[in-house]
């Protein structure tokens, strides 16, 4: 609300029903169940699998790193975001980890993408196997310079001697002498790699309010949208420009669902709309600019404390729109339009209005 | 979505094409592809032969014509929109064609074709009423010149013999200090007119001398508004133009659909009328 300045808003809208112009403000608040979920809510609903999900982290002689996941993304960025994960635990370059998804002969059993699940179960998957693999490093780390496991800190992507600054040993040091063998501390298989199955102990709840402001033109029902402002939270950002992205991508298929997007059947059962000619995907032309903003608050049922993001935008923007075009419409005596409020339906609801 | 079988012919000259066209056989005539492609893709249209008119020279080019203009059939909307000569003396061209499809389209898709096509919700084929254009057809067996208000017979029909193709497009001049507008409201999905209106006025010493106008989209095909008459002689007061709107469609039979139920789209048109004159109003000196 003060991301649009709500009294000022109030204020012009009244200026504009002065000149007979009909402005509105709608607004929405959500709050989701995602990140599906603990295995045992699956068993005991009837769900035909499990909910946990998977990673293996395995790190190569020269530092390069592969990780299987369980999950598939299929466009929700993941492959970026969980190389980030695993680069930011082992101070190395992104460009040196590959995520391998989707190929069921490698991978470790998972149960997939959707739901606004990956990040919270897969993600946090690659999370504890990379932890996994660090803690063993970081064994090795000690051993090779024959110092106690306790004395060592991780600092600037090394593992360093506390109090003996020259001594410190990279992440990719400690690759190449876990994978060749040479000198393992006393009882440590060589390789460097780990295996995490993760089953959260609850749901993630990510929630949000959206604000969207419109004008209707009442000679013809068009409605323009004006701003649409979306905040939420889905814990903290790994990568912010992909959640970005996820936001926009859900408000502007909700807004779409609330605007134009219908499915017409005749008396005998045909659909109408079954090409792109009737059926009324948004154009970009059609979508105003997006204003994301967040707040961050953790999820208590995983150590990245993220919540989903996927499905956070499509929720309430349908609603947000038509709360505004209803509020727009208010000195009309109009408290609902069923969506899409395409101008033929605003039109009549403003006609029936009028009797 | 896959087309019927079909034969293609690309002719090199226009006699070619009218020659092939004169064989009978229910061949087509192919320009931008923008609207008779997709009809064969659903199989709506399964001509057995194509012939294929998009390169041939004697349908190009934008002239001045006897203080009008003279438009190639084979124009694209593009050329259209870019020509400056246009721009100055039929601007309506481009308020119109702007509206036309998208990017990809207006490269392609050309007037001729458009309006030889003859769909009912298109734009051009309004404004090509509005401004009273004439059509010169040619086949094998000759010549002949048809006005845009007796071309369009009903939805995808026209006065275009099956051998026959529209070579170009000829618009008088307008009458001095002329305005003229289009105005149209697309339905969401398709871009087409949920209903249009396209108007030309004029005025001699603040008296209307000059009003026509025609609706796009609003039924079967383009129609003419004959109400636009009760503007001659007056100075086109708001109650005249109030008249001109309320009368502007009688006679005319507007269809309803899934986008605009017939009591909207009927408000719709008497929208876009009434905004294309002010609009035209304002632009006539």
């Amino acid at each position: 609300m003060s991301i649009l300045d709500y009294h000022a808003f109030r204020e012009e809208q009244e200026a504009a029903r002065k000149a007979g112009r009909y402005l509105g403000v709608g607004v929405v608040s959500y709050i989701e169940i995602c990140g599906l979920g603990p295995s045992q809510v699956a068993g005991a609903v009837g769900f035909g699998g499990g909910l946990y999900d998977s990673a293996i982290v395995r790190v190569y002689p020269t530092g390069t790193v592969r990780v299987y996941i369980g999950a598939r993304p299929h466009g929700q960025g993941e492959e970026t975001t969980f190389a980030q994960i695993v680069a930011e635990e082992f101070g190395c370059p992104v460009e040196n980890i590959e995520i391998v998804a989707g190929d069921t002969e490698s991978t470790p059993q998972g149960w997939g993408t959707y739901g606004s699940r990956t990040t919270a179960t897969s993600g946090v998957a690659v999370k504890v196997a990379a932890q996994r693999v660090k803690e063993k490093a970081k064994k090795i780390a000690a051993h090779l310079m024959e110092a106690n496991e306790e004395d060592l800190e991780w600092k600037d992507g090394k593992f360093n001697v506390r109090g003996s600054p020259d001594q410190a040993k990279s992440f990719a040091d400690v690759a190449l002498m876990a994978n060749v063998g040479w000198n393992m501390p006393p009882g440590v298989e060589p390789g460097l790699e780990a295996t995490a199955f993760f089953d959260p102990s609850n749901f993630v709840y990510p929630f949000g309010s959206h604000v969207c402001t419109v004008e209707v033109e009442v000679e013809t029902g068009e409605v323009r949208i004006l701003r649409y402002i979306a905040v939420d939270d889905c814990g903290p950002h790994i990568n912010p420009m992909i959640v970005q992205g996820q936001i926009h991508g859900g408000v502007i298929q909700g807004l779409g669902e609330g605007l134009q997007e219908v499915c017409v059947y005749d008396d005998e059962g045909q659909l109408l709309t079954g090409t792109m000619m009737d059926y009324a995907v948004p154009k970009a032309a059609q979508m105003p600019r997006i204003e994301t903003d967040h707040t961050v608050t953790p999820s208590p049922v995983n150590p990245l404390g993220v919540k989903g993001c996927g499905e956070a935008g499509t929720i309430g923007s349908a609603a947000c729109l038509v709360n505004a075009v209803c509020d727009a419409l208010a000195p009309l005596g109009i408290r609902h339009i069923d969506k899409p409020v395409t101008p033929a339906r605003v039109w009549a609801a403003i006609q029936a209005a009028k009797q | 979505m896959i087309p019927a079988t079909f034969d293609y012919l690309r002719p090199g000259s226009l006699l070619d094409a009218l020659t092939a066209l004169a064989s009978g056989d229910g061949t087509k005539v192919l320009a931008g592809g923008h609207s008779l492609l997709p009809m064969m893709r659903f199989r709506l249209a399964q001509p057995p032969r194509l012939v294929d008119v998009a390169g041939l020279a004697e349908l190009q080019g934008i002239k001045e014509h006897r203080r009008g203009a003279r438009i190639g059939a084979g124009t694209t909307y593009r050329d259209l929109l870019q020509s400056e000569f246009l721009r100055d003396r039929f601007p309506i061209l481009a308020e119109c064609a702007e509206h036309i499809g998208d990017r990809q389209v207006r490269n392609r898709g050309t007037i001729g074709g458009g309006l030889a096509h003859a769909d009912p919700a298109s734009d051009m084929p309004a404004v090509m009423l509005a401004l009273d254009a004439t059509f010169n057809l040619r086949s094998k067996r000759g010549r002949r010149s048809v006005q845009a208000r007796e071309f369009f017979l009903g939805p995808f029909s026209t006065a275009l013999a099956q051998d026959e193709l529209l070579i170009d497009i000829v618009l008088p001049p307008l009458p001095k200090g002329a305005g003229a507008a289009y105005v149209s409201q697309e339905q969401a999905a398709s871009g087409y007119p949920l209903a249009g209106a396209a108007v030309v006025v004029a005025r001699t010493r603040r008296t209307m001398s000059y009003a026509s106008a025609a609706f796009a989209g609003v039924g079967d095909m383009p129609r003419l508004i004959r109400s636009t008459d009760l503007l001659l002689g007056t100075k086109a007061e708001p109650e005249t133009v109030d008249k001109v709107v309320t009368a502007a469609l009688e006679g005319i039979e507007v269809t309803g659909d899934i986008h605009a139920p017939v009591e909207y789209r009927r408000h719709l048109a008497t929208v876009m009328l009434r905004r294309a004159l002010e609009t035209a109003l304002e632009r006539a000196r």
